[in-house]
Protein backbone atom coordinates (compact mmCIF):
# COMPACT_ATOMS: atom_id res chain seq x y z
CA UNK A 1 0.00 0.00 0.00
CA UNK A 2 1.30 3.48 -0.78
CA UNK A 3 1.88 6.02 1.95
CA UNK A 4 -1.38 7.83 1.43
CA UNK A 5 -4.81 8.29 2.87
CA UNK A 6 -7.51 7.66 0.28
CA UNK A 7 -11.19 8.20 1.03
CA UNK A 8 -13.97 7.53 -1.47
CA UNK A 9 -17.68 8.00 -1.01
CA UNK A 10 -17.35 7.91 2.76
CA UNK A 11 -20.56 8.29 4.75
CA UNK A 12 -21.33 8.10 8.44
CA UNK A 13 -24.45 8.09 10.57
CA UNK A 14 -24.90 8.20 14.34
CA UNK A 15 -27.95 6.00 14.88
CA UNK A 16 -30.40 7.31 12.27
CA UNK A 17 -28.81 10.72 11.85
CA UNK A 18 -26.54 11.06 8.81
CA UNK A 19 -23.64 13.37 9.63
CA UNK A 20 -21.29 12.66 6.72
CA UNK A 21 -22.17 11.96 3.12
CA UNK A 22 -20.09 11.14 0.07
CA UNK A 23 -16.73 12.41 1.23
CA UNK A 24 -13.82 12.14 -1.22
CA UNK A 25 -10.34 12.96 -0.04
CA UNK A 26 -6.77 12.14 -1.06
CA UNK A 27 -3.84 12.83 1.23
CA UNK A 28 -0.41 11.74 -0.08
CA UNK A 29 2.74 11.80 2.03
CA UNK A 30 4.19 15.23 2.71
CA UNK A 31 1.00 17.14 1.91
CA UNK A 32 -1.38 19.10 4.10
CA UNK A 33 -5.15 19.07 3.82
CA UNK A 34 -7.09 21.60 5.87
CA UNK A 35 -10.73 21.05 6.66
CA UNK A 36 -12.93 24.03 7.47
CA UNK A 37 -16.64 24.09 8.06
CA UNK A 38 -19.34 25.25 10.44
CA UNK A 39 -19.56 23.81 13.94
CA UNK A 40 -21.30 20.45 14.06
CA UNK A 41 -20.86 19.64 10.36
CA UNK A 42 -18.96 16.42 11.06
CA UNK A 43 -15.30 17.41 10.88
CA UNK A 44 -14.34 15.62 14.07
CA UNK A 45 -16.34 12.60 12.95
CA UNK A 46 -14.33 12.49 9.72
CA UNK A 47 -11.07 12.79 11.63
CA UNK A 48 -12.04 9.99 14.02
CA UNK A 49 -12.90 7.80 11.03
CA UNK A 50 -9.41 8.47 9.66
CA UNK A 51 -7.91 7.66 13.07
CA UNK A 52 -9.72 4.33 13.13
CA UNK A 53 -11.76 5.25 16.20
CA UNK A 54 -15.04 4.80 14.33
CA UNK A 55 -15.85 1.96 11.97
CA UNK A 56 -16.43 2.79 8.35
CA UNK A 57 -20.11 2.31 7.54
CA UNK A 58 -20.24 3.42 3.93
CA UNK A 59 -17.63 3.99 1.26
CA UNK A 60 -13.93 3.18 1.54
CA UNK A 61 -11.09 4.50 3.64
CA UNK A 62 -7.57 3.26 2.97
CA UNK A 63 -4.84 4.41 5.29
CA UNK A 64 -1.39 3.41 4.08
CA UNK A 65 0.53 5.35 6.71
CA UNK A 66 2.50 3.37 9.23
CA UNK A 67 2.71 5.68 12.19
CA UNK A 68 -0.27 7.99 12.54
CA UNK A 69 -0.63 10.38 15.47
CA UNK A 70 -3.76 12.18 16.57
CA UNK A 71 -4.23 15.46 18.34
CA UNK A 72 -7.78 15.63 19.63
CA UNK A 73 -10.05 18.63 19.93
CA UNK A 74 -9.58 18.48 23.72
CA UNK A 75 -6.05 18.01 25.11
CA UNK A 76 -6.89 14.61 26.66
CA UNK A 77 -3.74 14.37 28.76
CA UNK A 78 -3.62 11.65 31.40
CA UNK A 79 -4.21 13.52 34.67
CA UNK A 80 -2.00 11.18 36.73
CA UNK A 81 1.08 11.66 34.57
CA UNK A 82 3.35 14.69 34.47
CA UNK A 83 3.46 16.68 31.25
CA UNK A 84 6.78 15.09 30.32
CA UNK A 85 5.42 11.56 30.85
CA UNK A 86 2.32 12.49 28.86
CA UNK A 87 4.43 13.64 25.94
CA UNK A 88 6.43 10.42 26.14
CA UNK A 89 3.30 8.24 26.11
CA UNK A 90 3.51 7.19 22.46
CA UNK A 91 7.25 6.53 22.72
CA UNK A 92 6.68 4.35 25.77
CA UNK A 93 4.11 2.37 23.80
CA UNK A 94 6.76 1.84 21.11
CA UNK A 95 9.10 0.44 23.74
CA UNK A 96 11.65 3.29 23.73
CA UNK A 97 13.77 3.00 26.93
CA UNK A 98 12.91 5.44 29.73
CA UNK A 99 16.00 7.65 29.57
CA UNK A 100 15.80 8.20 25.85
CA UNK A 101 12.06 8.76 25.71
CA UNK A 102 12.12 11.33 28.51
CA UNK A 103 14.97 13.18 26.82
CA UNK A 104 13.09 13.20 23.54
CA UNK A 105 9.86 14.22 25.23
CA UNK A 106 11.70 17.08 26.93
CA UNK A 107 13.16 18.26 23.62
CA UNK A 108 9.79 18.20 21.83
CA UNK A 109 8.15 19.84 24.83
CA UNK A 110 10.64 22.70 24.75
CA UNK A 111 10.18 23.08 20.98
CA UNK A 112 6.48 23.82 21.54
CA UNK A 113 7.43 26.32 24.23
CA UNK A 114 6.93 24.35 27.45
CA UNK A 115 9.61 25.04 30.08
CA UNK A 116 11.11 22.64 32.65
CA UNK A 117 8.60 23.70 35.29
CA UNK A 118 5.63 22.96 33.04
CA UNK A 119 7.14 19.64 31.97
CA UNK A 120 7.34 18.52 35.60
CA UNK A 121 3.80 19.54 36.49
CA UNK A 122 0.60 17.58 36.26
CA UNK A 123 -1.74 18.62 33.43
CA UNK A 124 -4.32 20.36 35.64
CA UNK A 125 -1.64 22.86 36.67
CA UNK A 126 -1.14 23.95 33.06
CA UNK A 127 -3.11 26.64 31.27
CA UNK A 128 -5.45 25.62 28.46
CA UNK A 129 -2.97 26.69 25.80
CA UNK A 130 -0.13 24.86 27.54
CA UNK A 131 -2.25 21.72 27.67
CA UNK A 132 -2.95 21.87 23.96
CA UNK A 133 0.74 22.43 23.26
CA UNK A 134 1.52 19.38 25.39
CA UNK A 135 -1.00 17.43 23.34
CA UNK A 136 0.71 18.62 20.15
CA UNK A 137 4.09 17.63 21.56
CA UNK A 138 2.72 14.20 22.42
CA UNK A 139 1.74 13.74 18.78
CA UNK A 140 4.98 15.16 17.33
CA UNK A 141 7.18 13.14 19.71
CA UNK A 142 6.18 10.00 17.83
CA UNK A 143 7.77 11.37 14.62
CA UNK A 144 4.56 10.37 12.83
CA UNK A 145 4.13 10.05 9.07
CA UNK A 146 0.49 11.11 9.33
CA UNK A 147 -0.71 13.76 11.73
CA UNK A 148 -4.43 14.18 12.32
CA UNK A 149 -5.19 17.40 14.18
CA UNK A 150 -8.51 18.73 15.43
CA UNK A 151 -8.35 22.50 15.95
CA UNK A 152 -4.77 22.27 17.19
CA UNK A 153 -4.01 25.96 17.67
CA UNK A 154 -7.39 27.38 18.62
CA UNK A 155 -6.39 27.96 22.26
CA UNK A 156 -3.23 29.94 21.45
CA UNK A 157 -2.31 33.60 21.02
CA UNK A 158 -1.15 34.80 17.60
CA UNK A 159 2.53 34.79 18.54
CA UNK A 160 2.51 31.19 19.69
CA UNK A 161 0.33 30.27 16.76
CA UNK A 162 2.80 31.49 14.18
CA UNK A 163 5.69 29.93 16.11
CA UNK A 164 3.92 26.57 16.04
CA UNK A 165 3.00 27.00 12.38
CA UNK A 166 6.71 27.34 11.63
CA UNK A 167 7.48 24.31 13.80
CA UNK A 168 4.91 22.24 11.95
CA UNK A 169 6.24 23.27 8.55
CA UNK A 170 9.79 22.42 9.67
CA UNK A 171 8.64 18.99 10.85
CA UNK A 172 6.90 18.49 7.57
CA UNK A 173 9.98 19.41 5.57
CA UNK A 174 12.19 17.17 7.68
CA UNK A 175 9.98 14.07 7.91
CA UNK A 176 7.69 14.24 4.88
CA UNK A 177 4.77 14.34 7.25
CA UNK A 178 1.22 14.26 5.88
CA UNK A 179 -1.19 16.47 7.81
CA UNK A 180 -4.96 16.49 7.98
CA UNK A 181 -6.02 19.41 10.10
CA UNK A 182 -9.33 20.82 11.17
CA UNK A 183 -9.47 24.51 11.88
CA UNK A 184 -11.95 27.32 12.34
CA UNK A 185 -9.34 29.84 11.29
CA UNK A 186 -9.56 30.30 7.53
CA UNK A 187 -6.31 32.23 7.44
CA UNK A 188 -4.49 29.45 9.25
CA UNK A 189 -5.84 26.96 6.73
CA UNK A 190 -4.66 29.12 3.85
CA UNK A 191 -1.25 29.53 5.49
CA UNK A 192 -0.55 25.86 6.09
CA UNK A 193 -2.51 23.76 3.62
CA UNK A 194 -1.85 22.48 0.14
CA UNK A 195 -5.49 21.61 -0.23
CA UNK A 196 -8.33 23.38 1.52
CA UNK A 197 -11.67 21.64 1.83
CA UNK A 198 -14.78 23.57 2.85
CA UNK A 199 -17.55 21.51 4.37
CA UNK A 200 -21.22 22.30 4.78
CA UNK A 201 -23.58 20.84 7.36
CA UNK A 202 -26.72 18.68 7.28
CA UNK A 203 -25.40 16.33 6.08
CA UNK A 204 -21.66 17.01 6.29
CA UNK A 205 -20.21 17.13 2.80
CA UNK A 206 -17.42 18.85 0.92
CA UNK A 207 -18.76 21.81 -1.00
CA UNK A 208 -15.61 23.57 -2.10
CA UNK A 209 -12.04 22.55 -2.81
CA UNK A 210 -9.10 24.91 -3.16
CA UNK A 211 -5.63 23.84 -4.29
CA UNK A 212 -2.92 26.27 -3.18
CA UNK A 213 -0.07 26.09 -5.63
CA UNK A 214 2.70 27.91 -3.73
CA UNK A 215 4.42 25.58 -1.23
CA UNK A 216 3.36 26.59 2.28
CA UNK A 217 6.93 27.41 3.34
CA UNK A 218 7.21 30.04 0.62
CA UNK A 219 3.79 31.56 1.04
CA UNK A 220 4.05 35.22 1.99
CA UNK A 221 1.75 37.11 4.33
CA UNK A 222 0.27 39.22 1.55
CA UNK A 223 -0.67 36.17 -0.42
CA UNK A 224 -2.23 34.54 2.63
CA UNK A 225 -4.34 37.60 3.45
CA UNK A 226 -5.55 38.00 -0.10
CA UNK A 227 -6.42 34.37 -0.63
CA UNK A 228 -8.30 34.37 2.66
CA UNK A 229 -10.19 37.52 1.74
CA UNK A 230 -11.08 36.10 -1.64
CA UNK A 231 -12.17 32.81 -0.09
CA UNK A 232 -14.51 34.68 2.21
CA UNK A 233 -16.17 36.19 -0.85
CA UNK A 234 -16.83 32.80 -2.36
CA UNK A 235 -20.55 31.93 -2.53
CA UNK A 236 -20.03 28.31 -1.44
CA UNK A 237 -18.03 29.42 1.60
CA UNK A 238 -20.56 32.09 2.53
CA UNK A 239 -23.41 29.64 2.21
CA UNK A 240 -21.66 27.01 4.30
CA UNK A 241 -20.96 29.37 7.20
CA UNK A 242 -24.26 31.23 6.83
CA UNK A 243 -22.49 34.53 6.09
CA UNK A 244 -24.01 37.45 4.23
CA UNK A 245 -23.51 36.76 0.53
CA UNK A 246 -20.77 38.95 -0.99
CA UNK A 247 -21.65 42.28 -2.55
CA UNK A 248 -21.86 42.18 -6.38
CA UNK A 249 -18.40 41.60 -7.85
CA UNK A 250 -16.18 44.62 -8.07
CA UNK A 251 -13.11 43.17 -9.60
CA UNK A 252 -9.95 43.57 -7.60
CA UNK A 253 -9.35 45.16 -4.23
CA UNK A 254 -6.90 47.98 -3.55
CA UNK A 255 -5.31 47.85 -6.95
CA UNK A 256 -4.70 44.08 -6.83
CA UNK A 257 -6.24 41.80 -9.38
CA UNK A 258 -7.46 38.57 -7.85
CA UNK A 259 -6.89 35.58 -10.03
CA UNK A 260 -8.48 32.16 -9.53
CA UNK A 261 -6.38 29.32 -8.18
CA UNK A 262 -6.15 25.73 -9.25
CA UNK A 263 -9.32 23.72 -8.95
CA UNK A 264 -11.27 26.84 -8.24
CA UNK A 265 -13.55 26.33 -11.19
CA UNK A 266 -16.63 28.19 -10.06
CA UNK A 267 -14.96 31.18 -8.45
CA UNK A 268 -17.15 34.21 -7.94
CA UNK A 269 -15.16 36.57 -10.11
CA UNK A 270 -15.00 36.18 -13.85
CA UNK A 271 -11.27 36.55 -14.27
CA UNK A 272 -9.41 35.21 -17.29
CA UNK A 273 -8.37 31.58 -16.99
CA UNK A 274 -4.79 32.33 -16.17
CA UNK A 275 -3.49 29.26 -14.31
CA UNK A 276 -0.38 30.81 -12.92
CA UNK A 277 0.01 30.64 -9.20
CA UNK A 278 -1.61 32.89 -6.68
CA UNK A 279 -2.07 36.54 -7.38
CA UNK A 280 -0.61 39.26 -9.46
CA UNK A 281 -0.60 42.86 -8.46
CA UNK B 1 11.86 4.57 48.83
CA UNK B 2 10.46 7.97 47.89
CA UNK B 3 7.16 6.66 49.19
CA UNK B 4 8.75 5.86 52.54
CA UNK B 5 10.48 9.25 52.75
CA UNK B 6 7.32 11.09 51.81
CA UNK B 7 5.48 9.05 54.42
CA UNK B 8 7.98 9.91 57.18
CA UNK B 9 8.22 13.60 56.35
CA UNK B 10 4.46 13.81 56.01
CA UNK B 11 3.74 12.57 59.54
CA UNK B 12 4.41 15.78 61.58
CA UNK B 13 2.26 17.99 59.34
CA UNK B 14 -0.33 15.28 59.29
CA UNK B 15 -0.42 14.96 63.10
CA UNK B 16 -0.57 18.72 63.44
CA UNK B 17 -3.61 18.79 61.17
CA UNK B 18 -5.25 16.31 63.56
CA UNK B 19 -5.77 18.71 66.50
CA UNK B 20 -9.47 19.05 65.74
CA UNK B 21 -9.86 15.28 65.78
CA UNK B 22 -7.93 15.02 69.07
CA UNK B 23 -10.09 17.68 70.68
CA UNK B 24 -13.26 15.80 69.79
CA UNK B 25 -11.76 12.57 71.15
CA UNK B 26 -11.11 14.30 74.49
CA UNK B 27 -14.71 15.46 74.54
CA UNK B 28 -15.77 11.85 74.12
CA UNK B 29 -13.52 10.81 77.02
CA UNK B 30 -15.06 13.53 79.18
CA UNK B 31 -18.57 12.34 78.37
CA UNK B 32 -17.52 8.76 79.18
CA UNK B 33 -16.10 9.91 82.52
CA UNK B 34 -19.37 11.69 83.26
CA UNK B 35 -21.52 8.69 82.37
CA UNK B 36 -19.31 6.48 84.49
CA UNK B 37 -19.77 8.77 87.49
CA UNK B 38 -23.55 8.59 87.07
CA UNK B 39 -23.92 4.83 86.49
CA UNK B 40 -21.18 3.38 88.64
CA UNK B 41 -18.07 1.36 87.87
CA UNK B 42 -19.84 -1.99 87.40
CA UNK B 43 -21.93 -0.72 84.48
CA UNK B 44 -19.35 1.65 83.01
CA UNK B 45 -15.85 1.90 84.52
CA UNK B 46 -14.18 5.28 84.00
CA UNK B 47 -11.60 5.73 81.20
CA UNK B 48 -8.69 5.75 83.66
CA UNK B 49 -9.54 2.26 84.95
CA UNK B 50 -10.10 0.91 81.46
CA UNK B 51 -6.80 2.22 80.11
CA UNK B 52 -5.00 0.99 83.24
CA UNK B 53 -6.48 -2.47 82.60
CA UNK B 54 -5.37 -2.23 78.98
CA UNK B 55 -1.87 -1.22 80.06
CA UNK B 56 -1.88 -4.20 82.42
CA UNK B 57 -2.87 -6.52 79.58
CA UNK B 58 -0.10 -5.12 77.43
CA UNK B 59 2.52 -5.24 80.22
CA UNK B 60 1.71 -8.81 81.22
CA UNK B 61 2.06 -9.79 77.57
CA UNK B 62 -1.50 -11.11 77.47
CA UNK B 63 -2.68 -8.69 74.78
CA UNK B 64 -0.14 -9.25 72.02
CA UNK B 65 -0.70 -12.95 71.24
CA UNK B 66 -4.46 -12.47 71.07
CA UNK B 67 -4.15 -9.39 68.88
CA UNK B 68 -1.68 -11.22 66.64
CA UNK B 69 -4.03 -14.17 66.16
CA UNK B 70 -6.93 -11.84 65.37
CA UNK B 71 -4.81 -9.72 63.04
CA UNK B 72 -3.65 -12.83 61.20
CA UNK B 73 -7.22 -13.98 60.58
CA UNK B 74 -8.44 -10.53 59.55
CA UNK B 75 -5.44 -10.00 57.28
CA UNK B 76 -5.87 -13.38 55.60
CA UNK B 77 -9.55 -12.80 54.87
CA UNK B 78 -8.91 -9.22 53.80
CA UNK B 79 -6.02 -10.19 51.51
CA UNK B 80 -8.15 -12.84 49.82
CA UNK B 81 -11.02 -10.36 49.42
CA UNK B 82 -8.70 -7.67 48.02
CA UNK B 83 -7.15 -10.06 45.52
CA UNK B 84 -10.42 -11.59 44.36
CA UNK B 85 -12.54 -8.44 44.60
CA UNK B 86 -10.10 -6.16 42.77
CA UNK B 87 -9.40 -8.60 39.95
CA UNK B 88 -12.97 -9.74 39.39
CA UNK B 89 -14.35 -6.22 39.80
CA UNK B 90 -12.02 -4.82 37.16
CA UNK B 91 -12.75 -7.68 34.80
CA UNK B 92 -16.46 -7.18 35.29
CA UNK B 93 -16.03 -3.45 34.72
CA UNK B 94 -14.37 -3.96 31.35
CA UNK B 95 -17.37 -5.84 30.00
CA UNK B 96 -20.75 -4.15 29.99
CA UNK B 97 -22.58 -7.51 30.15
CA UNK B 98 -20.53 -8.74 33.08
CA UNK B 99 -21.13 -5.56 35.07
CA UNK B 100 -24.88 -5.72 34.44
CA UNK B 101 -24.98 -9.36 35.49
CA UNK B 102 -22.82 -8.99 38.57
CA UNK B 103 -24.62 -6.00 40.02
CA UNK B 104 -27.65 -7.85 41.49
CA UNK B 105 -25.40 -10.61 42.83
CA UNK B 106 -23.27 -8.04 44.61
CA UNK B 107 -26.33 -6.32 46.00
CA UNK B 108 -27.44 -9.64 47.49
CA UNK B 109 -23.97 -10.18 48.99
CA UNK B 110 -23.92 -6.64 50.40
CA UNK B 111 -27.39 -7.03 51.86
CA UNK B 112 -26.73 -10.32 53.64
CA UNK B 113 -25.69 -9.60 57.25
CA UNK B 114 -22.26 -10.94 58.26
CA UNK B 115 -23.86 -12.83 61.16
CA UNK B 116 -25.75 -14.98 58.64
CA UNK B 117 -22.49 -15.85 56.87
CA UNK B 118 -20.93 -16.55 60.26
CA UNK B 119 -23.57 -19.13 61.09
CA UNK B 120 -23.05 -20.81 57.72
CA UNK B 121 -19.29 -20.66 58.16
CA UNK B 122 -19.57 -22.32 61.58
CA UNK B 123 -21.50 -25.15 59.95
CA UNK B 124 -18.94 -25.49 57.15
CA UNK B 125 -15.64 -24.83 58.92
CA UNK B 126 -16.36 -25.60 62.60
CA UNK B 127 -14.03 -24.05 65.14
CA UNK B 128 -11.08 -23.80 62.75
CA UNK B 129 -9.50 -20.59 61.46
CA UNK B 130 -11.63 -21.06 58.37
CA UNK B 131 -14.70 -19.63 60.07
CA UNK B 132 -13.42 -16.10 60.84
CA UNK B 133 -11.35 -15.96 57.64
CA UNK B 134 -14.32 -16.91 55.47
CA UNK B 135 -16.65 -14.49 57.26
CA UNK B 136 -14.16 -11.65 56.80
CA UNK B 137 -13.69 -12.54 53.16
CA UNK B 138 -17.37 -12.65 52.34
CA UNK B 139 -18.07 -9.40 54.23
CA UNK B 140 -15.25 -7.50 52.47
CA UNK B 141 -15.46 -8.95 48.98
CA UNK B 142 -18.53 -7.08 47.68
CA UNK B 143 -17.30 -3.70 48.94
CA UNK B 144 -14.03 -4.09 47.05
CA UNK B 145 -15.72 -5.62 44.02
CA UNK B 146 -18.05 -2.62 43.70
CA UNK B 147 -15.12 -0.17 44.06
CA UNK B 148 -13.16 -1.89 41.30
CA UNK B 149 -16.23 -2.16 39.09
CA UNK B 150 -17.13 1.50 39.43
CA UNK B 151 -13.55 2.62 38.95
CA UNK B 152 -13.24 0.69 35.72
CA UNK B 153 -16.62 1.78 34.39
CA UNK B 154 -16.07 5.48 35.09
CA UNK B 155 -12.82 5.73 33.14
CA UNK B 156 -13.22 8.55 30.62
CA UNK B 157 -13.95 7.17 27.14
CA UNK B 158 -11.84 10.00 25.73
CA UNK B 159 -8.76 8.64 27.47
CA UNK B 160 -9.51 5.17 26.17
CA UNK B 161 -9.46 6.64 22.65
CA UNK B 162 -6.06 8.15 23.40
CA UNK B 163 -4.86 4.69 24.39
CA UNK B 164 -6.19 3.31 21.12
CA UNK B 165 -4.64 5.85 18.78
CA UNK B 166 -1.29 5.81 20.57
CA UNK B 167 -1.40 2.02 20.36
CA UNK B 168 -0.75 1.31 24.02
CA UNK B 169 0.00 -2.37 24.55
CA UNK B 170 -2.21 -4.26 26.99
CA UNK B 171 0.33 -3.96 29.80
CA UNK B 172 0.47 -0.18 29.46
CA UNK B 173 -3.29 0.08 29.22
CA UNK B 174 -3.46 -1.68 32.57
CA UNK B 175 -0.66 0.16 34.38
CA UNK B 176 -0.81 3.61 32.78
CA UNK B 177 -4.52 3.96 32.15
CA UNK B 178 -6.79 1.68 34.15
CA UNK B 179 -4.92 1.19 37.43
CA UNK B 180 -4.11 4.85 38.21
CA UNK B 181 -7.75 5.71 37.71
CA UNK B 182 -9.19 2.64 39.41
CA UNK B 183 -6.89 2.99 42.42
CA UNK B 184 -8.66 6.20 43.40
CA UNK B 185 -11.84 4.15 43.68
CA UNK B 186 -10.19 1.00 45.00
CA UNK B 187 -8.20 2.54 47.81
CA UNK B 188 -11.19 3.95 49.70
CA UNK B 189 -12.90 0.59 49.19
CA UNK B 190 -9.87 -1.17 50.67
CA UNK B 191 -9.93 1.11 53.71
CA UNK B 192 -13.64 0.51 54.23
CA UNK B 193 -12.97 -3.21 53.88
CA UNK B 194 -10.15 -2.99 56.42
CA UNK B 195 -12.54 -1.56 58.99
CA UNK B 196 -15.14 -4.17 58.16
CA UNK B 197 -12.63 -7.01 58.41
CA UNK B 198 -11.47 -5.91 61.86
CA UNK B 199 -15.01 -5.66 63.22
CA UNK B 200 -16.23 -8.87 61.63
CA UNK B 201 -13.25 -10.92 62.75
CA UNK B 202 -13.88 -10.00 66.39
CA UNK B 203 -17.51 -10.95 66.06
CA UNK B 204 -16.63 -14.26 64.41
CA UNK B 205 -14.09 -15.09 67.11
CA UNK B 206 -16.52 -14.21 69.86
CA UNK B 207 -18.89 -16.91 68.65
CA UNK B 208 -16.60 -19.51 67.17
CA UNK B 209 -12.99 -19.42 68.39
CA UNK B 210 -11.01 -20.35 71.45
CA UNK B 211 -8.38 -17.67 70.98
CA UNK B 212 -8.04 -14.16 69.62
CA UNK B 213 -9.50 -10.89 70.85
CA UNK B 214 -13.07 -12.06 70.27
CA UNK B 215 -12.54 -15.08 72.48
CA UNK B 216 -10.92 -12.86 75.14
CA UNK B 217 -13.98 -10.63 75.02
CA UNK B 218 -16.23 -13.67 75.51
CA UNK B 219 -14.20 -14.70 78.57
CA UNK B 220 -14.23 -11.24 80.18
CA UNK B 221 -17.96 -10.98 79.56
CA UNK B 222 -18.58 -14.34 81.27
CA UNK B 223 -16.58 -13.04 84.29
CA UNK B 224 -18.74 -9.86 84.24
CA UNK B 225 -15.45 -7.98 84.00
CA UNK B 226 -16.64 -4.75 82.35
CA UNK B 227 -13.25 -3.06 82.68
CA UNK B 228 -11.47 -5.88 80.82
CA UNK B 229 -14.23 -5.95 78.18
CA UNK B 230 -13.82 -2.24 77.55
CA UNK B 231 -10.02 -2.62 77.59
CA UNK B 232 -10.21 -5.20 74.80
CA UNK B 233 -12.62 -3.01 72.85
CA UNK B 234 -10.21 -0.10 73.25
CA UNK B 235 -7.37 -2.31 72.01
CA UNK B 236 -9.35 -3.25 68.92
CA UNK B 237 -10.34 0.33 68.12
CA UNK B 238 -6.86 1.74 68.76
CA UNK B 239 -5.23 -0.85 66.52
CA UNK B 240 -7.59 -0.04 63.68
CA UNK B 241 -7.14 3.71 64.06
CA UNK B 242 -3.37 3.36 64.12
CA UNK B 243 -3.27 1.26 61.00
CA UNK B 244 -5.75 3.40 59.13
CA UNK B 245 -4.51 6.87 59.97
CA UNK B 246 -0.79 6.40 60.36
CA UNK B 247 -0.20 3.89 57.60
CA UNK B 248 -2.91 3.96 54.96
CA UNK B 249 -3.92 7.60 54.91
CA UNK B 250 -0.41 8.92 54.06
CA UNK B 251 0.02 6.18 51.45
CA UNK B 252 -3.27 7.24 49.95
CA UNK B 253 -2.21 10.87 49.87
CA UNK B 254 1.01 9.89 48.16
CA UNK B 255 -0.71 7.66 45.58
CA UNK B 256 -3.06 10.45 44.66
CA UNK B 257 -0.45 13.19 44.42
CA UNK B 258 -1.87 14.37 41.12
CA UNK B 259 -5.31 14.73 42.63
CA UNK B 260 -4.10 16.49 45.77
CA UNK B 261 -2.29 19.13 43.71
CA UNK B 262 -5.55 19.60 41.93
CA UNK B 263 -7.53 20.42 45.06
CA UNK B 264 -4.75 22.60 46.46
CA UNK B 265 -4.62 24.43 43.16
CA UNK B 266 -8.36 24.87 43.37
CA UNK B 267 -8.21 26.28 46.90
CA UNK B 268 -5.33 28.66 46.17
N1 LIG C 1 -20.95 10.11 19.60
C1 LIG C 1 -21.96 10.76 18.95
N2 LIG C 1 -23.22 10.28 19.00
C2 LIG C 1 -24.22 10.90 18.35
N3 LIG C 1 -24.07 12.01 17.65
C3 LIG C 1 -22.84 12.54 17.54
C4 LIG C 1 -21.73 11.95 18.21
N4 LIG C 1 -20.62 12.70 17.95
C5 LIG C 1 -21.05 13.71 17.18
N5 LIG C 1 -22.37 13.63 16.93
C6 LIG C 1 -23.15 14.54 16.10
O1 LIG C 1 -22.56 14.57 14.82
C7 LIG C 1 -22.51 15.88 14.33
C8 LIG C 1 -21.08 16.20 13.91
O2 LIG C 1 -20.27 16.24 15.06
P1 LIG C 1 -18.73 16.57 14.99
O3 LIG C 1 -18.16 16.44 16.35
O4 LIG C 1 -18.10 15.75 13.92
O5 LIG C 1 -18.78 18.10 14.56
P2 LIG C 1 -17.59 19.10 14.25
O6 LIG C 1 -17.68 19.45 12.81
O7 LIG C 1 -16.31 18.55 14.72
O8 LIG C 1 -18.00 20.37 15.09
P3 LIG C 1 -17.06 21.41 15.91
O9 LIG C 1 -16.46 22.32 14.90
O10 LIG C 1 -18.02 22.13 16.79
O11 LIG C 1 -16.06 20.62 16.67
C9 LIG C 1 -23.02 16.79 15.43
O12 LIG C 1 -24.30 17.23 15.05
C10 LIG C 1 -23.12 15.94 16.64
O13 LIG C 1 -24.29 16.23 17.35
MG1 LIG D 1 -15.00 19.00 16.25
Amino acid sequence: MTRALAIHGLGHAYALRTVLEDIDLELPAGRTVALVGPSGCGKTTLLHLCAGLLTVQKGTLENGFLRPAVMFQQPRLLPWKTTRDNIALGLKALGVPAGERLARAGAVGRSVGLDELALGQFPHALSGGMQSRAALARALALAPDLLLMDEPFSALDIGLKSQLHRLLLEHQAAHGLAVLMITHDLMEAVRLADTLLVMAAEPGRIVHRVELATPARRRGDAEVYQTTARLLQHPAVCASFGLEPPAPAENGTGGCTVLPLHGDSDAGCAAPALRKKGFSC
Amino acid sequence: MTLLRAWLTGIPAYLWSGWGAIASLFLLLAAWEGASAVHGALILPDPGTVFATLAGLVDSGAAWPELAVTARRAATGLALAIAAGSTLGMLAGISMTASMMSRPLVTVLLGTPPIAWLVLAMLWFGASDGTPVFTVFIACFPVIFVGALQGTRTLDGHLREVATVYRLPLRMKLFDLYLPHVVSYLFPAWITALGTSWKVVVMAELLSSADGVGAALAVSRSHLDTAATLAWIAAVVLTLLTVEYLLLEPVKRELEGWRRQETEGGAA
